[in-house]
């Protein structure tokens, strides 16, 4: 089972234009307001390159929102294809991979996990540096 | 031999517009030397008798000096095997990671041990690292006992901007050559001040104490064990980099020309917490650009560096301004073609 929303606030912005950027502005889309209002855990992006907390903990169903809070350009990618060395990357058996894209500062992406199990994560252009990240999703109580 | 400093100083404009720059070309290499020549004299009376004789001796053992000596002068360089390879660096968006002065540990692999040592000749810090400026811990070395461009140590600033157009034509070491660069580079302080770099109405087109490949080299190996440039950064597979004569400025005026500036893009040479890794431990499968200004200048007539520091305009925590930048550029985009 695959992850059943995958969210990029930056994305979205850039793929509408202006009038997404107005409703960023005015208010966010009601998909994207209701997911930022209750993420189950928050991850900042670093300028020291490092996924801060490194590791958290959700139930399945539940969202997890990275900001990026350096001057640095970050990605959150649990994608094998984009991934250079095997170690960057883990995913539970059948589940889709996920990528933020570029994240400028300030920027945030969201994703929910529908699959219990581990997921290892990174930021592309920071793999050389090991900026990686663990999510470690447990079954719905 | 004596060989004027406007010999490895060479246009990056095209054959025509170089024959008329020739003129503003020694011009700026004459400038270039009077402006070094004072400094150094001052810190070349701070050394002692010993200190300046075994600086003058590993100066005189540089490597490479045959290999220059012999390309230097060539009027008519070969072009590269293939035709010319042009290519495109931006970056432009986030923010860049600078370099603070630190001591560099010494890799094994690049400079040996205590009782057969590698990598000493040359100016220190350009292309070799003076044993007596290591230091030593059963039986290995640990770390260049100097402050240097090369280190653990760094800073983030935001808003990186790089605009870098170039042109590998030229192969080897020359007297003139038809590689181009165009280079604009900048980024912001926490406080909102600007630095830039501006690069490159010169090119080096022959090195002083290294190979510069006409001033713009594409897919090499340079730094670590190979004696082209300093051996302080790890031996990294170089996709293109360039020498030239460029400007460094600070909110739009230019606080420090001519220097020589270097960029490279090359495989990711930095690990965990950005420490800058050894040979093993280079990350050949991705990539970063590299921005050098260097502490040092040429000295006129020799192929020799002498330290001087840059007029960066950045002050550091101590009070003390930065004198170089070294500055790496990571969210890139990379375009490259072959031919005119």
């Amino acid at each position: 089972m695959s992850p059943v929303s995958t969210h990029s606030l930056a994305r979205t912005r850039w793929l509408l234009g202006p009038a997404a950027v107005l409703l960023f502005l005015v208010g966010r889309a009601p998909e994207a307001q209701a997911q930022s209002s209750s993420p189950a855990a928050t991850v900042d992006m670093t300028n020291t390159l490092s996924f801060a907390p490194d590791t958290v903990r959700v139930q399945a169903g539940e969202t997890v929102r990275w900001t990026n809070g350096s001057v640095i350009v970050h990605t959150v990618t649990a994608d094998p294809e984009e991934a250079t060395t095997d170690e960057s990357v883990r995913l539970p058996e059948g589940t889709a991979p996920f990528d933020s894209g570029t994240l400028d500062p300030e920027e945030r992406f969201e994703h929910t996990f529908e699959v219990p199990g581990t997921y290892r994560y990174f930021c592309i252009p920071h793999e050389g540096a090991k900026m990686y990240g663990t999510v470690i999703v447990t079954p719905a109580e | 031999m004596t060989i004027p400093l406007s010999r490895f100083l060479s246009s990056s404009r095209p054959f025509g517009q170089r024959l008329l720059r020739r003129g503003a070309s020694v011009l700026a290499a004459l400038a270039l030397v009077l402006m070094v020549w004072a400094p150094s004299a001052q810190a070349q009376e701070k050394m002692s008798e010993k200190e300046k004789q075994m600086l003058a001796q590993l100066q005189e053992m540089n490597q490479a000096d045959g290999y220059l000596e012999a390309h230097r002068d060539v009027q008519q360089p070969m072009e590269l095997l293939g035709g010319p390879l042009s290519f495109t660096i931006r970056q432009t968006s986030g923010g860049v990671f600078v370099s603070l002065p630190d001591n560099r540990t010494l890799d094994p692999d690049v400079f040996g041990a205590p009782d057969q040592p590698l990598a000493f000749t040359g100016t220190p810090g350009i292309t070799g690292v003076p044993v007596p400026m290591r230091g030593v811990s059963d039986g290995q070395f640990t770390q260049f006992e100097r402050m240097s461009p090369f280190g653990d140590k760094n800073t983030t600033m935001a808003n990186g901007n790089l605009m870098l157009q170039a042109t590998d034509r030229t192969a080897t070491d020359a007297a003139t050559t038809e590689d181009e660069v165009t280079l604009k580079a900048s980024w912001e302080d926490q406080d909102g001040n600007t630095y830039a770099i501006r690069c490159c109405e010169l090119l080096v087109s022959a090195g002083p104490e290294f190979p510069t490949f006409g001033g713009v080299v594409t897919n090499h190996i340079l730094h670590g064990f190979t004696g082209i440039g300093t051996p302080l950064m790890p031996t990294e597979y170089t996709y293109a980099a360039f020498w030239g004569m460029g400007a460094v400025l600070k909110n739009g005026e230019v606080v420090d020309k001519p220097r020589i500036v270097h960029g490279m893009l090359t495989e990711y040479v930095r690990g965990e917490n950005y420490k800058l890794v050894s040979d093993s431990e280079v990350t050949p499968t991705r990539r970063h650009f590299h921005l050098m200004v260097a502490p040092f200048m040429p000295v006129k007539g020799e192929h020799k560096f002498q330290p001087k520091d840059v007029a960066t305009g950045f002050e550091l925590p101590n009070g003390m301004e930065l004198p170089f930048w070294h500055v790496m550029f990571e969210n890139l985009e990379i375009e490259s073609q072959r031919g005119e």
